[in-house]
């Protein structure tokens, strides 16, 4: 599914008219009449043709694997071929030496990979970009090194051969045609597999991810989780297309574990589309011939083929199903689905709990960078259906005090208790699965993605979104439902109702304010930290907004609002804190901290 | 083998690295962008000596500055190929752009030049001075002398110069820096620039001892990479110290150990690294901006 | 479709008695024949990449005796480029031999893509002609492959004994290299060492893009070596060679034949040279007799580079199927078949099949007085003597 479908996605009811409907939707069905083109056209090919269309459909398995990990984790992970090509050693290995039949070879060459990308995960996972494509790049060199260093297993550089064809239960497919088919088979296999995956909520977290992950962990998102998930996919099918190609070429040799494959591999993917399993298999099919069509320029083919290559990523940044969406936008433009029914927020299920002294429990906290305290020995604490404002002067560590609470800093000393539970070390994604929600200076919605759905990721951690479930779920997404009826309730606290199934791109800047406090508030907290959320909105917005922040806490929603605009928070707030350079210098009434002498000198400083 | 000698050795070839790393970590700084055609920049100016050689006939120390021309010219072109068209893209779509950039230079060579190995010719003269235990060869010390030569430029330029100083702000900060008048995109133009000189620098000088081959960019563009994470992300320093460390492994560890072990040791440090101390040598540990 | 009908009489043909033969006997079948024989012959090797050297003499070399194909004969070989792997290798021969029947096809030296291709020779049923000396080609008893260089095998043989028995030596140190190339070599080579009775002084292989050879030259020179026997690409060779030498080693190098290549050579002021040796199939490059000498000229005036010994064995090769086509064996089978049972002489050398599709049985050693980059035969091994028990 691609990226700009998501927001416009209805509900489908009939069978009859849904089909139809699906048929009318995007690109749905010009990719169905190339789909059978292309079948026709395979059908009666010669056996030329037919290696073409298998080493395509290989491809096409490769590249839906490296999507999970570069499309939706929006890594650059050039360990692609290295897990391809063991995958295929493994086959090639067991296949030739040992007479393994495919049944065990295969199921081999997709675990082989998974586990070695589960090993080195570890490592590399939690670096960062620039870090983790080198880091990905040496496991690959590393891997290559073995295979033709290791000549007595698997031959050297020159590889080995006499690789069988499929064996199933004692039977090969001996013809050309019939591996095709069986490579074909696996591609929808491959193909539906993934869609599953990420066509749910599952998928829409990592668009979240990818935009920002402070956050996607402040939503209880487990990022580090995801990115396993994701690398572990990637490296099982390129695990499954290398054992695949064994049995294409009947050769394995070091090129397909190396650097020229993994070019390939990335051009395919930037060439058909990063989120689509349509755009890889058209990325896959579209390379794989353009490769054989330039051959005939012999030493001008790879710089033709880099140069249009080149001119297509910058053409066409959503690649061939991209380009084709945009196409077909410009033709009718795309319907806008139902609006989901909207469903009640949960009370969040610690409300029937008795609680401890406070809800929120700050003591002590300090936090220092480099030489600078921006946090020194701070403590406060809240009650449910308090509504608390932080203030201070520019750099008195309000923002950094929130970060310290919702967990995306570690403070260097002090205790933070939360919900009576000791939440000092929890990573921001724990304290946020305990109940905590907040909204960021920097707003970040996913562009492409409707206010709905948005919203709706506010639920992810709710609905126990992860891989296993997104598999699970077969038919339909009930999660998805639920979290969008659930959303559409948070959108009617906040106002941005009619929104609903607009993309956040195009939205004014007060309304995205508004939609990011919805998607906080869908996830059901008991502690809501806003910061700024009044900047940029004019006078009559902002009453709007505080209003709504009041009904919000009628529920039993304790609020934490940093905010330097005293007026907004004047009919906001019952109690004021007010920080300088990193101490709490008042908390109190909002008219007893106006007129505190510390809180007017750390504002206009000591008088003359 | 005498230590000195090793050393010495490691200290000409980490030079020739050196100069890799320093263009290498230049486009870094400025756009954030790892330039996987690095390496095949670096035979460009391998190529260019070759020909201007051929045709002028005259040592290299004497071609260097035209070769530093031509390539400041192509790296300009590839900026505006491969950089600038994607400014508003993820990081990687770059990533992507300078790989077929690299493809297109490296087929682009065989059709040129053909797809023999080239040798260059030498900065002065070859030939070597016998000081024993250690035999010192001109070229590998002609090298060390303008590999150190360009560093400490550099070096001044960025640090000492209004010029390094306004690069320095467009790599912090673009559009501050754009904010404030400075033209960005110019100097943007003029890293890509002088980055690929430095590459073509160095081509040139490896030519001649180490020769010219249209693939013999690749390993280059990634010992270019591992220099800079080694020694700091964006670090000058670092990525001139990272490059001696991967010199210094690749002569010193292959005398106690077959040179696959050592070649595969350079992968596993590098990970060992990238898990105990990603930011490198000179690098600092960034907290995440919220 | 492609023409390639240019017939031109090869120099000094009515010289040779089998094509005298051949000759009579077209001309008493001609009535029966009176339809030329059409041949396809498709030329698949690497044009581009890092093997396009190797793969540009190959080609060129098959061009040449297309273009000098006996005059009843329209043959027809386009040329399809394998890139650099064995994926590329087999997808470029499928295309070349489903497009038409093939007779025959030339195809790459490369020992990783012909690993990928000789199976194919037999799904396909056409003999595959090839100067790759990868020795496993013709050990899996495949009928269709047929070599025009010596098999790796064979040559290393006469590495060996030209160092061990002309030499004298008894310490060699053995550098090879991490291509398929270095690593089959490197293997057969200390095989023959041990079967010479000769313990290596050090053995030891390099990835094929080091610059660096530093610790390699110490760790020679500490070993006590007496010879310095290297067998891999040109790079490092090359590279090794001169930073050996200007470390003060001076002990005698044997080399592979990648060295006897005029691109290597090149590379080197011919006093560098000196002392060194390297084993070569033929190196028409030494102009050793008349035909070799004619051959290369015509080379020369064709394709303006001088000749190697890759060009020269395809030539045979081609030049040995064209004339059994034009005599006769105009399907695949027979010409297996002729390819199998007659003896040829071609320029180089005369082929004739072990029975296992190794043509060429001869050797040489060529040496490097210092004074000129073209070397001088300096040995022969031909038949037996490329044989150790």
């Amino acid at each position: 599914m691609s990226v700009s479908n998501v927001g416009s996605e209805p509900l489908p009811r009939q069978r009859g008219v849904g089909a139809l409907r699906w048929l009318g939707r995007g690109i749905n069905l010009p990719l169905l009449i190339g789909a059978a083109a292309f079948a026709a056209y395979a059908s009666g090919a010669g056996p030329y043709d037919l290696r073409l269309i298998s080493i395509a459909g290989i491809y096409a398995i490769l590249v839906i694997g490296f999507q999970f990990v570069f499309g939706y984790a929006g890594a650059i992970s050039l360990a692609q071929s290295c897990f391809f090509g063991l995958g295929a050693y493994i086959t090639g290995v067991l296949g030739a030496r040992y007479g393994l039949e495919a049944t065990i070879t295969f199921p081999l060459s997709i675990v082989g990979p998974a586990l070695l990308a589960a090993l080195v995960a570890y490592t590399v996972l939690r670096l960062e970009d620039q870090y983790f494509a080198l880091a990905t790049l040496s496991i690959s060199l590393l891997v290559q090194l073995v295979v033709t260093q290791w000549q007595t297993v698997t031959g050297g550089t020159n590889g080995l051969s006499g690789i069988p064809g499929i064996t199933l239960f004692g039977w090969t497919i001996a013809s050309r045609w019939g591996t095709m088919v069986a490579v074909w088979v696996l591609v929808v296999v491959a193909g539906v597999l993934a869609f599953q995956i990420t066509r749910g909520l599952y998928g829409r977290a990592f668009h979240l991810m990818r935009e920002s992950l402070p956050v996607a962990s402040a939503l209880g998102l487990d990022v580090a989780r995801m990115r396993f998930a994701a690398f572990v996919l990637s490296a099982g099918y390129a695990g499954a297309a290398g054992s695949l190609i064994a049995h294409v070429v009947h050769v394995v040799s070091p090129e397909q574990v190396g650097l020229p494959l993994m070019i390939t591999c990335l051009t395919m993917t930037v060439i058909g589309g990063r989120l689509s399993v349509a755009g890889a298999v058209l990325g896959a099919v579209a390379i794989v011939y353009l490769q054989e069509q330039f051959r005939s320029l012999q030493n001008y083919t790879l710089i033709a083929y880099g140069g249009v290559t080149l001119a297509f990523v910058i053409a066409a940044p959503y690649g061939l199903i991209g380009a084709l969406e945009r196409l077909r936008g410009m033709i009718t433009a795309p319907r806008r689905g139902a609006v989901p029914t909207a469903q009640p927020i949960p009370r969040p299920a610690a409300m029937t709990r008795p609680q401890g002294p406070a809800l929120l429990s700050v003591v002590g906290v300090v936090k220092s960078f480099g030489g600078v305290r921006a946090l020194d020995d701070v403590s406060l604490s809240l009650q449910p259906s308090e509504i608390v404002g932080l203030i201070g002067p520019n750099g008195s560590g309000k923002t950094t005090l929130l970060n310290v609470i919702s967990g995306l800093y570690e403070s260097d000393a002090g205790r933070l208790e939360f919900l009576g539970q000791d939440a000092t070390r929890l990573p921001a994604f724990r304290i946020a699965r305990l109940g905590m929600a907040r909204t960021f200076q920097h707003i970040h919605l996913v562009e492409d993605m409707s206010v709905v759905d948005n919203i709706a990721l506010g639920r992810a951690t709710a609905e126990g979104v992860g891989l296993k479930n997104a598999i699970a779920a077969f038919h339909r997404d009930d999660g998805l439902d639920r979290a969008r009826g659930i959303a559409i309730s948070a959108a009617r606290m906040l106002g941005v109702e009619q929104h609903a199934t607009t993309l956040c791109g195009g939205l004014a800047y007060g309304t995205r304010r508004r939609v990011e406090v919805a998607r906080a508030i869908a996830a059901a907290p008991q502690l809501l930290l806003l910061d700024e959320p009044a900047a940029g909105l004019n006078e009559e917005e902002q009453r709007d907004l505080a209003a709504r922040i009041r009904s919000i806490a009628a529920l039993g929603v304790a609020v934490l609002v940093v905010e330097h605009n005293l007026v907004f928070l004047g009919a906001l707030a019952e109690r004021l804190v007010c920080l300088d350079q990193g101490r709490l210098i008042a908390d109190d009434t909002p008219d007893a901290v106006r007129s505190h002498p510390k809180v007017v000198e750390a504002y206009l400083g000591a008088p003359a | 083998m005498s230590l000195l000698q090793i050393l010495f050795n490691s200290l000409a070839l980490g030079s020739v690295y050196a100069l890799v790393a320093l263009g290498f970590v230049l486009v870094v700084n400025a756009t954030g962008a790892v330039n996987f055609a690095h390496g095949d920049l670096v035979m460009a100016g391998g190529y260019a000596a070759v020909f201007f050689g051929s045709w002028l006939g005259l040592p290299l120390i004497l071609l260097l500055p035209l070769v530093a021309v031509a390539m400041f010219i192509l790296g300009v072109a590839v900026c505006f190929l491969a950089y600038f068209p994607l400014l508003k893209r993820p990081p990687s779509s770059v990533f992507i752009s300078t790989l077929l950039c690299g493809i297109m230079l490296e087929n682009g060579y065989i059709v040129m030049f053909g797809p023999e190995i080239k040798a260059g010719p030498p900065l002065l003269t070859t030939g070597s001075l016998d000081l024993p235990p250690i035999s010192l060869s001109i070229q590998s010390l002609a090298t060390i002398g303008v590999a150190g030569l360009l560093i400490a430029l550099q070096y001044l330029v960025f640090f000492r110069t209004q010029l390094g100083r306004r690069l320095r702000a467009v790599s912090q900060d673009r559009e501050m820096a754009q904010a404030i008048g400075i033209p960005a995109f110019t100097l943007i133009a003029v890293t890509f620039g002088v980055g690929t000189a430095l590459a073509g620098i160095a081509g040139a000088v490896l030519s001649n001892q180490f020769f010219v081959s249209p693939t013999g960019g690749v390993s280059l563009s990634i010992y270019g990479y591992i220099a800079v994470v080694i020694g700091g992300w964006g670090s000058i320093l670092g990525a001139v110290v990272g490059a001696l460390i991967i010199a210094l492994f690749q002569v010193g560890a292959s005398t106690v150990v077959p040179y696959t072990v050592a070649t595969g040791g350079l992968y596993v440090a590098l990970l060992v690294i990238l898990f105990l101390r990603p930011q490198g040598v000179f690098g600092e540990r960034v907290q995440r901006r919220v | 479709m492609s023409d390639r009908t240019i017939a031109r009489t090869r120099p000094g043909m009515l010289r040779h008695p089998i094509h005298l033969g051949l000759g009579l006997v077209a001309l008493t079948v001609a009535p029966a024949a009176a339809w030329a024989a059409d041949a396809y012959l498709p030329i698949v090797l690497p044009v581009t990449g890092f093997m396009s050297v190797e793969g540009g003499s190959q080609r060129n070399g098959a061009l040449m005796a297309i273009e000098h194909a006996p005059a009843s004969l329209k043959a027809e070989a386009p040329v399809f480029d394998t890139g650099t792997s064995a994926t590329g290798a087999a997808t470029a021969l499928d295309k070349a031999l489903s497009e038409k029947p093939a007779l025959a096809a030339s195809v790459s030296v490369f020992g990783t893509e012909m690993v990928a291709m000789a199976p194919m020779a037999q799904d396909y049923q056409v003999p595959l002609l090839t100067i790759s000396g990868l020795a496993q080609l013709t050990e899996t008893g495949n009928p269709y492959i047929f070599r025009f260089l010596p098999n790796d095998r064979e040559i290393k043989v006469a590495h060996a004994r030209y160092v061990v028995e002309k030499l004298n030596k008894t310490k060699p140190a053995l550098i090879g290299d991490t291509t398929a190339y270095g690593q089959g070599g490197f293997k057969l080579l200390q095989e023959d060492f041990a079967k010479l009775n000769i313990n290596l002084a050090m053995a030891e292989s390099v990835e094929p893009d080091t610059r660096d050879m530093s610790s390699i030259v110490a760790k020679i020179k500490e070993s006590g070596a007496d010879v310095l026997v290297i067998h891999t690409v040109a790079q490092p060779m090359a590279l090794l060679i001169k930073q050996a030498r200007t470390a003060g080693l001076d002990i005698p190098i044997v080399t592979s034949s990648s060295l006897v290549e005029p691109q290597a050579t090149a590379l080197f002021d011919p006093a560098e040279l000196k002392s060194t040796c390297s084993e070569t199939p033929s190196a028409p490059e030494a102009r050793a007799t008349p035909e070799i000498s004619a051959w290369a000229d015509a080379y020369e005036a064709r394709f303006k580079q001088p000749p190697d010994g890759l060009a020269l064995g395809q030539y045979d090769g081609v030049m040995m199927a064209l004339s059994l086509i034009a005599g006769g064996a105009t399907t695949p089978d027979l010409l297996a078949k002729a390819l199998n049972t007659t003896t040829y002489k071609g320029v180089a050398m005369t082929y004739k099949s072990n029975g296992k599709g190794d043509m060429a049985h001869n050797a040489e050693i060529v040496c490097w007085d210092g004074t000129s980059r073209i070397p001088k035969i300096a040995a022969d091994y031909s038949g037996d003597e490329l044989t150790l028990k």
